[in-house]
């Protein structure tokens, strides 16, 4: 039943993204006095969680939104209601185009923008149900397009990754998670430097960890293209990946192709394998799964191929040994997940990044809770990523730190993988050493991450 | 009652502003903190001084709408509301002037590969960068047949005498923030050195450099601050985006046409400087190019 | 650089001065994701949309004739055509069934008012729309054999269309109104101003339409509730043949014209009608190809839908009550009229006429608002019809239901507002807004074809 104090309201015909409603969740409960905030659409699951946590939801539907507050007070309500109004008034100040490009009334789809700006591409980050229209908006105005969304069906895939190549536009994605192009960084990208090496990535975290490491060792990019993890199936059939080659091929700035993929189903591997031969860029592949290099590797081969030195990747150890318990991977990428896996060869593995976990939740990149509670109840060895970069979480040491400090009392061992740059917005030293002092060991190299990780089990005992 | 005089208003907040800085900014932003100051102020670019022997010493920091110079940091947020004079740092990460702290989410690289050029693709370019030149109204602001004229015998001549010679006139002549030859010799030294390197005319990348040495040995003392700072990027191959525009289009990797009307278009006369500058640089690649085919 | 979806991707490209346009993305309509991505990936939709809205925009109406509609529209005695989807008299709204009533005893088949509704009643009279029959007609549009017809033919397409003669404003047949004032009328209409203006045709020739209504938005009009420079203008070029054809009824007939500003209406409706008429029936194309209302259902076709009716109630207008009219006296939507703006006229083409802004209650910044917004489930800018305040960008033209659906945006809708008591006639003018499930469910039904 309704308390005083809880404040239940639809709002009919109001939408922000999850991603920005949650943010105001979050800066409602971080309010004193404020028990529950949920802000969001209402959607069945959305509401299904408000009744659950005791409000009385009026019908609602998903085009609807939903506030349900409850404070130990009403002037803890009141506040909480006008702080929730600041943050409307924000969030639609934001909505009126940005980078000072200045609008009348802001385009209501793709297609609309596409006809009142010059652009040559677009980010499409609506959820997957409705991503095929304003990609293929995309598509038809002549623009390559980077999915960002997820649950996009492979049917759509195949349909937009068809026209694109009519186009002669790129499509990368769907569930592209980072992109690089002409030094913009678009999704969880990191800040690197300007340079030479093209990435053609099925895997935004592999992507991420190898352009990393090329900056570590002073290697930059020119481009980073996500492709989407099911490109190369044989249902896609490889479109956007033979799109991105040539078209990195293409570009002068590229003075070397690095292909991040599983191994490609084998209808479209020969299709793969001919397109690479027939580049005049040198390349490198990097293949992920048993038997084959792992991510650090493959970086290494590409400095060589560049004629760099191979610097030592850096990592900051801590002395720790690990109470009784196996090793724990709890990662954010699921790339990184799959590699840490292979590579210390023994452990239980979860990946908070899969659609199971983020059902009507953000990214474990931006909301770190499930991976929180995860560690409150791991023993052992602890195995973490932390990817940093634009549109993650802005300061992830912040929240872990603490958990760190309490596995580390209770005997576990922790080893952190953490994937960023010195340029990232969150900063690789500043993470690092804060990370280092709740006394965790951090390696920037994932598969040197994994190898400590398993040395240490059973190392107290 | 108070008439005509400004109340002190509460000092504002401090702030974070973010932007996308040239690559060439990397040692003085990586650097640990250093002190600088406000030289000059525009309503599209603030112009910092850091105190420093190492270049690019100034720093520009700049709106989306302004000429991206090569050492320069473009703002997504509006320019920080600074006076001339104003102290400021450089370095860790960041750049602090007034209240704001400006960071940087994003590098670009000032000199981005133009990719292998075929020597007569170059020279079928001239003709036409030569026409667009002479038919647009705007003009260098020196007269092209003096040192300019100079300079432009001196490379294609491969000579080096005359060359460094038609240099020394050129630096911090004629008015302005960017004196005239300044910009001219700046369109020369990016073409021969980037447009040499394409092409793989030698000759031309050993006369970049020679001329980048005299440039670099007192480019200092014989020009303004900015000026200054803009030769030396310019002795290392980095140009605004709209001169690369230009060597981009030479090279074939879009329209030559439009490139070079934008980059006649800036400034009063820098722009135009600059063209002349980047013909007389790609002539001489051209001319030297050739000789070296013909002698081989 | 376009960003769509969530802002804190776009808010990362902010912070490295990535210049960039956001999109206010909204999810679509509730019900209607599954269509849309079926339409949306239906491969034949941007070539289907691409030829439909290609016939729309580039038909050239032409009036080339006025002429009874007993010779030129399959209408025998005993049938009426009427304004809107299908309706029979149970479910017609009062200034409909007084049209009919009226349109009974214009012909003959009653003797008074209350034989005429026996007749209606019985099912003594056949309904038909004119959507049905190349025929548009205003509010009512209750169309019989006796009445004589404007003849609009497509030099582009080779179509044609018709539309009933305006009667002017007060008590009329279209808003209801059936005392003997408005019979007189249309038999006088039918005796001398059909007659005249068929013979005055005759001399003149064709009238281009299509250059008539570009000159008449830069002066001001957007045809539908504002027509005053487009009556005029085809007062200029008839003039001298009226004189010509009939000097002894051409005062009569000038003055009647010149009485009423929405004389051209008529006209322009048919010439919408025509280029629709040429876009439909291509499959898979998502156009709509005519709104219309009966004063009680608000109904959509849809060009690759053929001539199914997709309906929701129809609204009441808000706008301006005349005299001492208000809201409680308003008839729910009704007329083809909305023809104009499934042409690109119209609510579409608010900007063009600041002069109407108050009219419909507002400022000229919602006019220019309101056809900015048009553009958005429109799939073209007319060739032809420019707004001169808006650098003379074409008129947002062919209304997309999947542009409907995504964007949430209903086609504005400019018209007049009859009584609802029977013969009250026009009460009002103003902006109304269609039922979204007509379009919602004409969407649905594409994506089963």
């Amino acid at each position: 039943m309704t308390t005083g104090t809880d404040l239940v309201e639809v709002r009919a015909g109001l939408y922000h993204d999850s991603v920005s409603l949650m943010r105001v969740s979050q800066a409602l409960i971080s309010r004193p006095g404020v028990d529950v905030a949920v802000v969001a659409m209402a959607t069945e699951l959305n509401v299904g969680l408000a009744r659950e946590a005791g409000f009385e939801v009026p019908p609602a539907g998903p085009s609807d939104l939903l506030v349900a507050i409850r404070a130990e007070s009403g002037q803890a309500l009141g506040e909480a209601a006008e702080e929730l109004r600041r943050q409307f008034a924000e969030l639609a100040g934001g909505a009126r185009g940005g980078g000072g490009v200045a609008v009348e009334s802001p385009p209501r789809t793709t297609r609309a923008a596409a006809r009142a700006w010059d652009a040559t591409l677009a980010l499409v980050s609506v959820p997957g149900d409705h991503a095929f229209a304003e990609a293929m908006d995309a598509v038809e105005a002549g623009l390559s397009v980077m999915i960002f969304s997820d649950n996009v069906p492979v049917e759509q895939e195949v349909l937009l990754k068809e026209r694109a190549q009519e186009r002669g536009v790129l499509v990368m994605g769907p569930d592209c998670g980072t992109a690089v192009v002409g030094g913009a960084g678009l999704g969880f990208a990191n800040v690197l430097r300007p340079g030479r090496v093209g990435v053609v990535a099925a895997s935004g975290t592999g992507a991420q960890h190898v352009t990393c490491l090329l900056d570590h060792a002073g290697a930059g990019v020119s481009h980073v293209l996500g492709v989407g993890g099911r490109d190369l199936s044989a249902a896609v059939g490889g479109r956007s990946t033979l799109a991105a080659l040539a078209a990195l091929d293409a570009d002068p700035s590229t003075g070397l192709i690095v292909l991040i993929s599983k191994p490609p189903a084998p209808e479209v591997a020969e299709t793969v394998r001919r397109a690479i031969e027939g580049l005049s860029t040198p390349m490198v592949t990097a293949l992920l799964g048993p038997g084959q290099d792992d991510l650090t590797a493959a970086t290494e081969k590409a400095l060589k191929a560049l004629g760099l030195p191979v610097p030592a990747w850096p990592s900051w150890t801590v002395p720790q040994e690990a109470g009784p318990g196996g090793l724990s991977g709890l990662y954010s990428g699921g790339t990184l997940c799959a590699e840490a896996r292979i590579v210390a060869g023994t452990g239980t593995f979860t990946d908070f990044g899969d659609d199971e976990y983020t059902r009507g939740r953000a990214h474990p990149m931006i909301d770190p809770a499930l991976r929180l509670e995860a560690l409150a109840r791991t023993g052992g060895v602890a195995l973490l990523d932390v990817v940093l970069g634009h549109a993650a979480d802005p300061d992830p040491s912040a929240r872990l730190a603490p958990a760190i400090r309490e596995a580390r009392e209770r005997g576990t061992a922790v080893v952190v993988t953490l994937v960023g740059t010195d340029s990232d917005p969150q900063g690789l030293r500043r993470q690092a050493d804060a990370l280092v002092a709740a006394g965790a060991s951090v390696f920037t190299s994932n598969a040197a991450a994994a190898r400590h990780a398993a040395g240490l089990i059973g190392s107290a005992l | 009652m108070t008439l005509g005089t400004r109340t002190r208003a509460h000092a504002p907040a401090h702030t974070e502003a973010f932007g996308a800085a040239s690559s060439a900014l990397r040692p003085a932003l990586d650097a640990p903190r250093r002190p600088a100051r406000v030289l000059a102020v525009f309503p599209l670019g603030v112009y910092l001084e850091i105190r420093t022997d190492i270049e690019p010493s100034v720093v520009a920091v700049i709106t989306g709408e302004a000429t991206r110079l090569p050492n320069s940091v473009v703002l997504g947020d509006p320019l920080p509301r600074v006076s001339p004079g104003d102290d400021a740092t450089v370095g860790d990460g960041g750049i602090e002037i007034g209240r704001t702290t400006v960071r940087v989410r994003r590098w670009w690289d000032p000199s981005p590969p133009l990719g292998a050029v075929e020597l007569d693709r170059l020279r079928a370019a001239l003709p036409r960068l030569a026409e667009v030149c002479e038919t647009s109204p705007r003009r260098p602001g020196l007269d092209p047949d003096g040192g300019a004229a100079l300079l432009a015998r001196g490379c294609a001549d491969g000579s080096l005498m005359s060359a460094i010679t038609a240099a020394e006139q050129l630096m911090g002549l004629g008015p302005g923030l960017t004196p005239s030859g300044d910009d001219m010799l700046s369109g020369v030294l990016v073409a021969l050195r980037r447009l040499g390197d394409a092409a793989g005319v030698g000759r031309a990348v050993w006369l970049a450099d020679w001329l980048a040495a005299t440039v670099a040995f007192d480019a200092g003392t014989r020009t303004t601050p900015i000026s200054a700072t803009l030769l030396h990027c310019a002795a290392r191959g980095e140009a605004c985006a709209e001169a690369v525009a230009v060597l981009r289009g030479l090279a074939g990797h879009h329209p030559l046409e439009p490139a070079v009307l934008r980059l006649l278009r800036l400034g009063h006369t820098s722009g135009a400087d600059l063209a002349w500058g980047l013909r007389m640089g790609a002539a001489a690649v051209v001319t030297l190019g050739e000789k070296a085919r013909a002698g081989a | 650089m376009i960003t769509v979806g969530a802002a804190l991707l776009a808010e990362a490209l902010d912070e490295q001065a990535v210049p960039r346009l956001g999109v206010d993305w909204r999810p679509p309509l509730p019900g209607t994701a599954e269509a849309l991505a079926k339409v949306l990936a239906d491969p034949r939709r941007a070539r289907a949309n691409e030829i439909a809205v290609g016939r729309l925009t580039s038909a050239r109406p032409h009036l080339v004739g006025v002429r009874p509609a007993r010779e030129v529209l399959d209408l025998p005695r005993g049938t009426f055509f009427h304004a809107g989807p299908p309706i029979e008299w149970e479910r017609a709204s009062g200034p409909m069934r007084g049209a009919l009533i009226g349109a009974a005893l214009f012909e003959g088949l009653a003797a008074d008012a209350g034989e005429a509704e026996k007749l209606l009643a019985s099912g003594g009279v056949t309904l038909d729309p004119c959507h049905h029959h190349r025929a548009v007609g205003p509010m009512a549009g209750v169309v019989t054999p006796s009445m004589w017809m404007f003849e609009i033919a497509d030099a582009e397409h080779g179509g044609s269309a018709y539309c009933s003669l305006n009667e002017g404003l007060g008590k009329v047949l279209r808003y209801g109104a059936y005392g003997p004032e408005v019979i007189a009328r249309l038999r006088w209409m039918g005796d001398v101003l059909g007659p005249v203006l068929a013979a005055a045709l005759a001399l003149s020739g064709p009238i281009d339409l299509r250059s008539l209504i570009a000159q008449a938005l830069q002066m001001g009009d957007e045809l539908h509730n504002r027509n005053r420079a487009a009556t005029s203008l085809l007062v200029r070029e008839l003039a001298p043949a009226i004189v010509d054809a009939a000097p002894e009824r051409a005062a009569e007939v000038l003055r009647f014209i010149n009485g009423n500003d929405h004389f051209f209406l008529n006209a322009a409706m048919a010439a919408g009608k025509v280029g629709a008429d040429a876009a439909r029936g291509v499959p898979g194309s998502s156009l709509v190809v005519a709104m219309a209302r009966n004063g009680t259902d608000f109904g959509v076709q849809v060009s690759g839908l053929g001539d199914r009716w997709f309906t929701g109630p129809a609204g009441v207008p808000n706008g301006l009550y005349l005299g001492a009219y208000g809201p409680d006296d308003a008839n729910p939507d009704i007329g083809d009229s909305t023809i104009t703006e499934t042409s690109g006229l119209g609510g579409f083409a608010m900007a063009a006429s600041p002069a109407i802004v108050r009219f419909v209650g507002g400022d000229v910044a919602d006019a220019v608002a309101a056809t900015r917004r048009m553009y958005e489930i429109t799939l073209a800018e007319h060739p032809a019809y420019q707004i001169p305040g808006l650098g003379f960008r074409g008129t947002p033209v062919g209304i997309d239901v999947a542009l409907v659906a995504r964007t949430g945006l209903l086609p504005i809708v400019n018209t007049g507002i009859a009584g609802r008591v029977a013969g009250t006639g026009q009460v009002g003018a103003g902006l109304v807004s269609p039922p979204t499930e007509a379009f919602t469910s004409a969407l649905v039904a594409l994506a089963e074809t």
